[in-house]
């Protein structure tokens, strides 16, 4: 039976690593902030701010809300934001996505500057990931599955990795971030043939393709180690949540793969949160 | 199997001839497309880059300037005249030739190029657009190589696409242009390199095989699956005595051998590296284009 590669014990040695980094910028007089700006509130987005802004506050970083009503028009936003970009005090900013359509998004995601874009919404956040800059931030879900397969000690280096999806929320930039760990890396999606037999052939598989529990032992092999990035609401289920992979198909084959929920997921705000504080360590070097 | 020779230079000669059209009606528009070129320094393998890129421009009716400056030009110097680049509508695309000399910061100058004018695709925002899928100057010989593969009539889509070399000149854009949602794309990408535990089990699984490492011959006929396409992005001096110059080019491909077991192979020289000066002026007109719209 497959090894679960829990979320948990990583969250738990990050935020203690954390902890110390944010006392060390305390004794200066530093307090890491992060900017959370919207237009208006739906109900996974609240519900994520919540979570965020518990689990930050527990490490010591603070968060600050600047919501706006959803129907702002684009003037306001707009200054919303370059004033949260000007805030000295602000290291990082997460915008919630898609904004409403009155908005030119584009424009406004221009607006947040590179140094505090700790979650990827702009090009030039992109183009860092693309061309291994470390001074910019992946985005949090990707990063997430890079400290969770290091947590665990999973060698990367010469391994096969297989990207299953290409979005640019995951697939994209966790390829990058898998050759910049020198794997070999191939990114495959659903309209890809012999697709199983692509995946099968990983040593590890980042399943990132948003279908609920597409991935099943015809896409596994002996040995291989699974991670699941998939958050899809449970077919079987309602009111739940299931991952890519067909967990109950593949946990007799597979060695090790990490669990939906508890996986990558509870890994993803601790990233949001490594990444504020790194951006506190740049930004007053 | 006897692979079929893409030729770039035909490839080129063809995508020449649909861009002397395009500038043309361009410019009934009001649209003039225009490339500035920065040379700092003497280096001879620049200067013939350049000159070549100034031919390209003279043949296909794009206005062209280039400035060229001692190796001993301050940094701040080379960022002003960047940025009157920048703000001089005169010109659709602008292009540092690099290497720039040590005291030179490569990166801020190429930060410092308007993104809508970087036809190289080198700058971080376009690099963005890049691996996103949207619309950018792409970097010219990655461009070059999908062209060349949609010319030759061998669309990746589908296609298990191996691309040995990551560098962020060709391998990486590559790979970031042929796996998105998109015509001439939709492939499966692979990136390998030097750090695999074995290259060639890669190799062998690829329809289309892009060789961009760098290294002289690197993949042997062993390496190729019967019938796949194989470009070959390497150019490398080796020694060769029976040469007045005292070397030859060679690609990172053994030709001989695996133009025997191949369906289509580019030839080094005269394979991919003429496409990549042609890019660049499509890039130029491309950017013309683009701000010319808005």
């Amino acid at each position: 039976m497959a090894e679960k590669l829990k979320g948990k014990a990583v969250a738990d040695a990050m935020k203690e690593e954390l902890t110390k980094r944010v006392e060390a910028l305390k004794a200066k007089g530093l307090t890491p902030k992060l900017g959370i700006v919207r237009a208006g509130g739906r109900p996974d987005d609240l519900y994520y701010e919540k979570g965020a802004t518990k689990t930050l506050g527990a490490i010591g970083v603070e968060v600050e809300v600047f919501a706006y009503p959803e129907d702002v028009d684009q003037a306001t936003f707009e200054k919303a934001m370059t004033d949260v970009a000007n805030n000295k005090e602000i290291n990082g900013i997460l915008m919630f996505s898609p904004l409403p359509k009155q908005l030119d998004e584009p424009k406004i995601r221009a607006l947040i500057p590179v140094e505090k874009d700790v979650d990827c919404m702009t090009q030039a956040g992109a183009g860092k990931v693309f061309s291994d800059d470390v001074s910019g931030f992946p985005p949090c879900t990707p990063t997430a599955c890079m400290d969770l397969l290091k947590f665990y000690n999973i060698p990367l280096s010469g391994k096969k990795a297989v990207v299953l999806g290409r979005s640019m929320v995951v697939g994209k930039p966790v390829a990058m971030l898998l050759l910049r760990e020198n794997a070999t890396v191939t990114i495959c999606h659903s309209r890809t043939d012999n697709l199983e037999a692509v995946c099968a052939d990983a040593d590890i598989l980042i399943a990132a393709v948003g279908r609920a529990r597409m991935v099943d032992e015809k896409y596994v092999k002996a040995g291989q180690i699974v991670v699941d990035v998939g958050i899809n609401e449970d077919p079987d289920n309602p009111g739940k949540y299931c991952g890519d992979v067909n967990t109950a198909a593949v946990e007799g084959v597979v060695e090790q793969i990490s669990p939906v929920p508890g996986g990558v997921g509870s890994v993803t705000t601790i990233v949001l949160c490594k990444h504020t504080i790194m951006g506190c360590e740049a930004q007053n070097a | 199997m006897t692979a079929k020779v893409i030729s770039g230079k035909e490839v080129a000669a063809e995508i020449r001839a649909e861009l002397k059209k395009k500038v043309e009606e361009l410019k009934g528009k009001g649209i003039h497309p225009g490339l500035g070129v920065i040379l700092v320094g003497e280096d001879p393998a620049s200067v013939s880059y350049v000159t070549s890129k100034s031919q390209g421009c003279e043949e296909l009716g794009i206005y062209d300037e280039l400035i060229r400056v001692p190796a001993d030009t301050s940094e701040e110097e080379v960022l002003n005249m960047v940025e009157k680049m920048n703000n001089d509508p005169k010109f659709s695309g602008i292009l540092v030739q690099l290497p720039l000399p040590g005291h030179i910061d490569e990166e801020k100058v190429v930060n410092a190029i308007a993104p809508e004018k970087d036809v190289d695709g080198f700058h971080p925002i376009n690099q963005g657009l890049l691996l996103r899928g949207e619309e950018c100057p792409l970097p010219c010989t990655a461009y070059g190589v999908q062209k060349m593969l949609m010319v030759s009539g061998n669309d990746p889509a589908g296609k298990h696409v191996v691309i040995c070399g990551r560098s962020n000149i060709v391998g990486k854009p590559l790979a970031a242009m042929l796996m998105q949602k998109a015509e001439g794309a939709n492939a499966i990408c692979t990136v390998v390199h030097t750090r695999a535990h074995d290259m060639s089990y890669y190799t062998k699984q690829a329809d289309i095989l892009v060789a961009a490492m760098g290294v002289p011959e690197a993949i042997k006929a062993d390496m190729v699956k019967d019938g796949a396409v194989v470009i070959d992005v390497g150019v490398n001096r080796v020694d060769d005595a029976s040469k007045k110059s005292g070397f030859r080019l060679v690609g990172d491909v053994e030709y001989d051998a695996i133009a025997e077991k191949a369906s289509y192979i580019t030839p080094v020289p005269g394979g991919v590296g003429p496409m990549t000066v042609t890019m660049l002026l499509y890039n130029t007109v491309e950017c013309a284009e683009r701000i010319g719209k808005v």
